[in-house]
C-alpha cells in the first residue's frame, strides 16, 4: 500500500500525507507517518494493527483531537486538520461520534442522560425531543428499558459499550470513530457491539473501527493496516 | 436546572470530599460574615457612640475645676459645707453658708443665651455642693484589704464628704453624673419636681442614715424626702445626693447659679462650631468651653482597635476563602481531567466546560455561605464580645477630669461598652453570604478556565 496521495472525491474522510510525530523524552515517536488515505462513505472500515502502530493517534486526528503536523484530512469535503476555536468544537459536536476502548461516559450522568448530553452540547432546545431521540437510541443499541436510568457504574461493561455508541449517534454523524470498542468486552459481547456498529454503516455514515482483532476486521468492508505509523496494507471485504 | 441537578450529582460521587470543601468553606465563609457582621456592629456602635458623646459639650466658668464645690473654695473657708467640712468655720447652726460670694460662677442668663445659639438643641444646667453638716451621717471609705494605703484609714474607714448634686435634667438616671447608677429602690426625679423637696440618693448615704425610700431627712433645715436609692458601684459614689436645681439653690443659697452647663449640639460636626460660638458668647474670660473629643477617644478607642481587627480578620477570612475554593478547584480540575477531556471529545466547548466546573463550585460556595451565616447568628456577639479588649472601661463620674456634673451628660455609653455593643445579625447576612459564594466561585473560574483551555483530549484520552 502506498503512502502517496490516494485521495478521491467520493470519500467520506480523506486524508493527504498526514504526519503526526511525538516527543516521548530525546526520542521522537512517529505515530503517523505520512498517511493517505481515503475512507469510503457508508462503510464498515476496520483499521488493523498491533498496539502502538498509529491507529489511534490516526482516529484522533480524524476526530479532530488532535491536529496533525502535517498534511491534510477532509470529512465531507471540509478541511478539519487546521481547524480550531467554535469551528473544531462544531466539527467534534456534529460530524463525529466517538466510541471508546473504556467507555468514558459520565459517570454521574444516568445512561439516558449520557445520550442526551451531546444534544444538549449542540444546544437542542427540546428537553422532551432530546428524551424521545434518546430513548429510541437507546432501543436501537439494544438497552433495556428498565436500563436508561442507570447510571455506568450499574450497568455491566456491553451496556456501557451500547450507550457510548448511543451517545456517538446522538447528533446523527456522518462518521462514527471506534477505538478498540470490543478490547474491554467478552467475545460474545463484543460480537454484538461490533454487529451493532456493522448496523450503523449505511449510505449517509461510514464506521472506522481501529482494532488489532482479525475476527472484527473479517466483518469489514474495508481493512486498512498500519505499522509504524505507515499504512501497509487495504483490502477490501 | 438539570444543569444544577448534574452539578450536585457531580459534586456527590465524591461526597466526603465535598463535605470537606463545604465545611473548611463554610468556617471561611461564617469568620468572614461574623467579621463582616461585628464590624457593622462595632461602626454603629461608634456612630452612636459619637452622637452621644460627641454632640455633647461642657461649659464651666473659666478657670474652674473639678466643679462647683472646689470653684468656691473647695475643702477651705466657704465651701458649702456645714459645720462640720473640714475648715468650714463659719457655721455654728448646721445650715450651710456658702459664703464665697467672690468665686465666679455661670448665671442662668448665661444658660440662656447659650440656647439661642445655632445648632444648640439642649442644655441641662448643674450646681454641685459639699454637705458636711450634721443631720447626715456620711458614709466612709473602708480599708481595702490588701491596698498599700488600707494603713492609712482608720479601723471602720475614714468618713466621705457628701456631694450634693442640683440638676435641671433630673429625669434620667445617667444625667445624675455617676457612671453605672442604678436605681435599687424607687425612682429619679419627674418633670414637675423642678423645685420640690425630693432627693436621690446614693446607698451608701442611705445605710449610713437608715434611710429608705418615702423617708425624709433635712438638710439645711429642710425637709427633704427620699424618692430613690442607687448604687454605682463606688464608695464615694454612693455617698453623694442628687436634687433638683432649684432645690438645690434654695437649701445652699446660691440663686441664680450655675457650676456648669452641659450642652447639646445637633450633630457632631457642628460641636467645634458651637463651642466656638459659646467662647465669643460668653467671653473666654466668663467660661471654659470643653467638648467631648477625649472622652469620645477614650470610649472609642478600644472599639476602634476591635473594628479594626474585625476587619484584618474579615480580610483574612475572605482571602482564605479565595484561596481554599481557588486550591480545591485546582485539584479537583485535575482529578477530573479525564472528565473534561472526554466532554471536549464529545463536542463541549472549553467554557461549557468551565461553566460546569464554576456551577459545581458555586453550588459548593453557596452551601457553605449559608452554612456559615447560620453560624453567624449565634456566634457574633461571642465574636465581638472578644475583641473588645477592656469592656468595662470607666468614663466620666467622679474621678474624671473635670468631674462632678461638669459632664455629666457625658454618660452611658462608656459605662459599659461590651454591653452596649449589640450585635444584631440581620436576614441581609444571607445577602453578603451569597455575594460573597458568587464572588469566590467567580474567583475559582480562574483556575478551570486556565486548566481546561490547556487540556488536550486526546492526550488525556491516551496517558489518562
Amino acid at each position: 500500500m502506498s503512502n502517496t496521495a490516494v485521495a478521491t472525491s467520493s470519500g467520506a474522510a480523506v486524508l493527504e500525507d498526514v504526519v503526526k510525530h511525538f516527543k516521548s523524552g530525546s526520542d521522537t515517536v512517529h505515530a503517523v507517518d505520512g498517511v493517505s488515505v481515503a475512507i469510503p462513505r457508508g462503510k464498515l472500515v476496520a483499521l488493523k494493527g498491533p498496539s502502538g502502530c498509529g491507529k489511534s493517534t490516526l482516529l484522533n486526528l480524524l476526530g479532530a483531537l488532535d491536529r496533525p503536523d502535517s498534511g491534510r484530512i477532509v470529512v465531507d469535503g471540509a478541511d478539519v486538520s487546521g481547524l480550531s476555536g467554535a469551528a473544531e468544537v462544531a466539527y467534534r459536536r456534529d460530524k463525529v461520534g466517538f466510541v471508546f476502548q473504556m467507555f468514558n461516559l459520565m459517570p454521574y450522568l444516568s445512561a439516558i442522560e449520557n445520550v442526551m448530553l451531546p444534544m444538549e452540547l449542540r444546544g437542542e432546545p427540546n428537553a422532551q425531543g432530546r428524551r424521545t431521540l434518546a430513548e429510541s437510541l437507546l432501543s436501537r443499541v439494544k438497552l433495556a428499558p428498565d436500563r436508561h436510568r442507570r447510571r455506568p457504574t450499574r450497568l455491566s461493561g456491553g451496556e456501557q459499550q451500547r450507550v457510548a455508541i448511543a451517545r456517538a449517534l446522538a447528533n446523527d454523524p456522518s462518521l462514527i470513530l471506534a477505538d478498540e470498542p470490543t478490547a474491554n468486552l467478552d467475545s460474545t459481547t463484543g460480537e454484538q457491539i461490533v454487529g451493532l456498529l456493522r448496523s450503523l454503516a449505511s449510505d449517509d455514515r461510514t464506521v472506522l473501527i481501529a482494532t488489532h482483532d482479525n475476527s472484527i476486521a473479517r466483518q469489514a468492508d474495508l481493512v486498512v493496516t498500519m505499522r509504524d505509523g505507515k499504512l501497509v496494507g487495504r483490502d477490501e471485504g | 436546572m438539570k444543569t444544577l441537578r448534574w452539578a450536585a450529582r457531580a459534586l456527590l460521587r465524591a461526597p466526603l470530599r465535598a463535605a470537606l470543601l463545604v465545611g473548611v468553606l463554610g468556617v471561611s465563609i461564617g469568620l468572614a460574615l461574623i467579621m463582616i457582621t461585628v464590624d457593622g456592629a462595632f461602626d454603629e456602635r461608634l456612630d452612636e457612640i459619637q452622637s452621644e458623646v460627641g454632640t455633647t459639650l461642657t461649659v464651666q466658668p473659666a478657670g474652674s475645676f473639678g466643679g462647683g464645690f472646689i470653684l468656691r473654695g473647695g475643702f477651705g473657708p466657704g465651701a458649702g459645707g456645714g459645720p462640720n467640712a473640714p475648715n468650714a468655720g463659719d457655721t455654728a447652726d448646721g445650715a450651710d453658708t456658702d459664703a464665697d460670694a467672690g468665686q465666679a460662677t455661670l448665671t442662668d442668663e448665661a444658660a440662656e443665651a447659650i440656647a439661642s445659639i445655632e445648632h444648640v438643641t439642649d442644655y441641662a444646667r448643674t450646681i454641685t455642693a459639699l454637705y458636711s453638716g450634721d443631720e447626715l451621717v456620711a458614709g466612709t471609705v473602708e480599708r481595702p484589704g490588701n491596698s498599700p494605703f488600707a494603713g492609712n484609714l482608720p479601723e471602720g474607714g475614714r468618713p466621705i464628704l457628701i456631694l450634693v448634686t442640683g440638676t435641671d435634667d433630673p429625669t434620667e438616671l445617667s444625667s445624675l453624673g455617676v457612671q453605672n447608677a442604678e436605681i435599687t429602690s424607687g425612682r429619679t426625679f419627674e418633670v414637675d419636681e423642678g423645685e420640690a423637696n425630693v432627693a436621690v440618693i446614693g446607698e451608701g448615704l442611705a445605710e449610713a442614715n437608715g434611710l429608705v425610700v418615702g423617708d425624709t431627712f433635712s438638710v439645711n433645715e429642710a425637709e427633704v424626702e427620699v424618692v430613690g436609692i442607687y448604687t454605682s458601684g463606688t464608695q464615694f459614689g454612693d455617698n453623694a445626693m442628687f436634687l433638683p436645681l432649684d432645690t438645690a439653690r434654695a437649701l445652699f443659697d446660691r440663686e441664680g447659679e450655675v457650676d456648669a452647663i452641659s450642652v447639646r449640639v445637633d450633630t457632631a460636626e457642628n460641636v467645634s462650631a458651637t463651642a466656638e460660638a459659646i467662647r465669643e458668647t460668653l467671653g473666654e474670660d466668663v467660661a471654659d468651653v470643653t467638648t467631648q473629643e477625649a472622652t469620645f477617644d477614650a470610649i472609642s478607642a478600644p472599639l476602634a482597635d476591635a473594628a479594626d481587627s474585625s476587619r484584618i480578620g474579615m480580610i483574612a477570612a475572605l482571602i482564605a476563602s479565595a484561596a481554599i475554593i481557588l486550591f480545591s478547584v485546582a485539584i479537583v480540575a485535575r482529578q477530573r481531567i479525564k472528565e473534561i477531556g472526554i466532554l471536549k471529545a464529545i463536542g463541549a466547548s472549553n467554557w461549557h466546560v468551565v461553566g460546569q466546573m464554576t456551577l459545581e463550585t458555586a453550588f459548593v460556595a453557596v452551601i457553605a455561605a449559608v452554612i456559615g451565616a447560620l453560624a453567624t447568628f449565634p456566634l457574633a456577639q461571642t465574636v465581638a464580645n472578644g475583641l473588645v479588649s477592656d469592656p468595662t472601661i470607666q468614663v466620666g463620674g467622679f474621678g474624671r477630669p473635670g468631674g462632678g456634673a461638669a459632664v455629666q451628660a457625658v454618660d452611658g455609653p462608656g459605662s459599659n461598652l461590651l454591653g452596649e455593643v449589640d450585635v444584631a445579625v440581620s436576614p441581609e447576612v444571607f445577602g453578603y453570604a451569597l455575594a460573597i459564594a458568587l464572588g469566590l466561585a467567580l474567583v475559582a473560574t480562574l483556575i478551570p478556565a486556565w486548566y481546561v483551555g490547556r487540556v488536550k483530549p486526546a492526550e488525556v484520552l491516551r496517558y489518562e
